[in-house]
């Protein structure tokens, strides 16, 4: 009897083990030699190409088992995921705050010495070196794709009407106008989903606002009551031409009405395109840059890295995960995502770009870009239901009070961030005058 | 001498409790402490981080936007539970009387519960965008003519519609077999003194369920206090942030965003309110319980 009691016991404490195990992740060694290179890429949108590049690279590769996930809210995912130090090899994120917040947290590996690095185009790397919070050596990113926005119309109807794409804000307000006279909803916005209110106020940001503000607060030489201003008053003018009560509608209800018709422009990035197709596949969709200024020179493209890959530090097969990025940046693969996704690529060449960006080539060929400003926002900190909130709020003095707003909250979410940085100018006051990082 | 079958029977329960007590302590103690324990540091979530002492709670009590997810919590838990409880109250008294297809309704008003709560969350919230404001402007009420999720002073009935439409279910059932215990005899001498209507309802039924009352007070005071679903599916915390609860704004921005040692320390705070108030409701009801 006394057998049995401890044979069950043992078992129980096997099943308990056994379950711990499971949860605590895998190594990259493979049974059957094969070297493992796990990807987590965060554009679910994207899975159907990357799925066609994991099958072309696991066809061609015998040494190398490629995986590649595209998981639904992939941030969070692989936040918890690093909660419980289970790491993939290659990460591809966005150039945005958590690409600054990975970094700073010591989590990326220096790629320096990736040879692929040298065809990228030099607006793009210098975004991310932008993105860190204090100036680090090395490069820690590879720009993959890049996106652009600003404002989609419908060709169609701009043709028949004869409208012609606005240069300065006031030509926008009169174009604005003009499309409502003609009884045509101007604008179409899905404020319920709170980030969507960001899409004109980074497009604004680039025209309007200085594009180191971030870090100019930070280091507490400007405050954004001030540079922030005319920012938050021509976003709040949009609400204007826009269908009444705009929060009551999705990201979602905003493309489909986009795609039927009912709408003639949409602030919003290119990223939509496909969602806007899928509704409506016959559309036919060009882009303009919102002119935020009425100086058409300091109108520009607002434009950030989209899809990046870093490597993580604790990655050990660093051969096979450079053979993994030459693969993923040769021109016939970058080709298959541009196909797929309308985005901009960040490597140098000759590749046919979709032509729902027309309208904003030429500020691409130029060089004539500037970063999201969201990209520098915690995400904790919610700019964007602050500026629903802003939207929201009818009262005479509501540009005050969210500016206010703005200042208060930005030095207590970034309380750490601030001492840091102010810290590390105090030891290094000659990279403050080179304009280092933000 | 214990004999050598009760031994082996003792053995059995032991190894079920062992089991029981490893498992709950792997699952939800050690993560507790282990929450507790970051609760003290700038945690973000992954990589390094310091010790920072009690400052998380210092700012607890500062945040604005902590101050409101509790108000709005325990507004629509407060209001939620009293909503459910009458309206499930008076469905059990209805469903225990002698109608016809008594089972075959049971079953029906038990649906909700075996539904999903995002499910449900997104048929409701196309509800409320698209049918209900149409509604409301063919019937000319100028409230529902707009949809009640983008406005910050109705959202929160939305979800306490929606949420309470799926507590009722449970609760309902609870009321049921509650009633089932009231024996036939109490009424049939309330019925010899007179008793009937609402004076047999208060005096005879209602003391004696009792015990089932409270177990539903507590039991639906904690879910709607920890309202999750509903919001991420109806308004993910919107508009302009009226409607984040506290396991919203835990998960939201201790996850999302990284606030994972400032989280913790609202979560675990949250932790010691919710025990507060159901030792509270516990010995509020139990003290009137009826015995028979």
């Amino acid at each position: 009897m006394k057998k049995r009691w401890r044979a069950s016991a043992a078992v129980c404490m096997a099943a308990i083990t056994a379950a711990a195990a499971a949860l605590s992740g895998c190594g990259a060694q493979q049974a059957d030699g094969k070297v493992r290179v796990e990807i987590v890429q965060y554009k679910p949108e994207a899975v159907k190409a990357f799925e066609e590049l994991e099958e072309r690279f696991n066809a061609t590769h015998d040494d190398i088992e490629l995986v590649i996930d595209s998981p639904n809210d992939a941030m969070t995912i692989l936040k918890t995921r690093f909660i419980r130090e289970d790491y993939p090899d290659i990460i591809g994120i966005g150039g945005d705050i958590n690409y600054s917040n990975f970094l700073d947290s010591d989590m990326l590996m220096d790629i320096s010495d990736y040879e692929g690095l040298k065809d990228i185009k030099e607006s793009y790397l210098r975004t991310d070196k932008e993105l860190e919070f204090i100036p680090y050596d090395g490069i820690y990113a590879v720009p993959y794709m890049a996106n652009a926005a600003g404002v989609l119309y419908n060709k169609d109807i701009f043709d028949e009407h004869g409208w012609t794409i606005p240069k300065t804000l006031d030509e926008f307000y009169q174009l604005c106008a003009d499309i409502e006279a003609a009884g045509i909803q101007p604008l179409y916005f899905g404020f319920k989903d709170t980030w969507t209110c960001l899409a004109p106020w980074n497009a604004i940001c680039v025209d309007v606002a200085p594009s180191d503000i971030c870090s100019q607060v930070n280091s507490g030489t400007a405050k954004f009551a001030d540079a922030y201003r005319p920012v938050a008053e021509i976003t709040k003018s949009l609400l204007d031409y826009a269908q009444p009560d705009p929060y009551a509608y999705s990201y979602n209800d905003a493309c489909t009405a986009f795609a039927r018709g009912e709408s003639a422009m949409y602030v919003i990035g290119s990223y939509a395109v496909p969602q806007i197709k899928s509704v409506n596949p016959d559309i036919n969709i060009d882009s303009f840059v919102f002119p935020g200024s009425n100086n058409p020179e300091e109108n520009v493209l607002n434009s950030g890295n989209d899809l990046q890959w870093s490597v993580m530090a604790g990655c050990e097969n660093k051969e096979a995960v450079y053979e993994v990025l030459d693969f993923l940046y040769e021109d016939e693969n970058i080709q298959i995502y541009l196909d797929d996704q309308n985005a901009v690529p960040c490597k140098k060449g000759d590749f046919q770009l979709p032509s729902m960006l027309d309208g904003m080539k030429e500020y691409i060929e130029n060089d004539r870009m500037a970063d999201y400003q969201d990209h520098h926002y915690p995400s904790e900190m919610a700019v964007d239901a602050m500026i629903q909130t802003f939207l929201m709020d009818e009262g005479s003095d509501s540009v005050d009070t969210f500016l206010a707003r703005f200042d208060t909250e930005w030095a207590r979410y970034n309380r750490d961030l601030i001492t840091k940085v102010q810290k590390f100018y105090k030891e290094h006051p000659e990279m403050l005058t080179e304009g280092g990082g933000n | 001498m214990i004999s050598k079958g009760a031994q082996d029977r003792k053995r059995t329960f032991l190894i079920i409790t062992i089991v029981t007590v490893a498992l709950f302590f792997c699952f939800n103690t050690l993560p507790l402490i282990k929450g507790f324990i970051y609760s003290f540091t700038n945690f973000k979530g992954y990589g390094s981080y310091e010790w920072v002492g009690l400052r998380n709670y210092k700012d607890l009590f500062g945040d604005a936007r902590v101050g409101k997810s509790y108000l709005f919590t325990f507004k629509y838990a407060v209001v939620g539970t009293i909503i459910t409880n009458i309206v499930s109250l008076m469905l059990a008294l209805g469903l225990n009387s002698k109608i016809k297809g008594k089972s075959a309704l049971r079953g029906i008003y038990f649906i909700p519960n075996v539904l999903g709560g995002l499910v449900i969350g997104y048929i409701f919230s196309f509800f409320f965008t698209y049918v209900l404001p149409v509604i409301g402007q063919s019937m000319g009420i100028e409230g529902l003519s707009s949809s009640m999720l983008s406005s910050t002073d109705k959202a929160w009935i939305a979800i306490v519609i929606v949420g309470c439409w799926q507590a009722i279910a449970m609760n309902t059932i609870i009321y049921i077999s509650g009633l089932q215990t009231v024996p036939e005899d109490v009424y049939e001498a309330g019925a010899i003194d007179g008793v009937t209507g609402w004076k047999k309802f208060k005096s005879l039924t209602f003391p004696l369920i009792i015990p089932f009352f409270s177990i539903n007070m507590v039991l639906c005071m904690k879910n709607f206090l920890m309202v999750f679903d509903q919001v991420m599916a109806l308004t993910k915390g919107g508009p302009s942030q009226s409607t984040e609860s506290i396991s919203y704004l835990i998960y939201n921005n201790g996850m999302s965003g990284g606030q994972f040692g400032f989280q913790s320390a609202n979560a675990f705070l949250f932790f010691v309110v919710i025990v507060a108030i159901s030792v509270i409701q516990m010995t509020a009801t139990g003290k009137k319980e009826e015995q028979l």
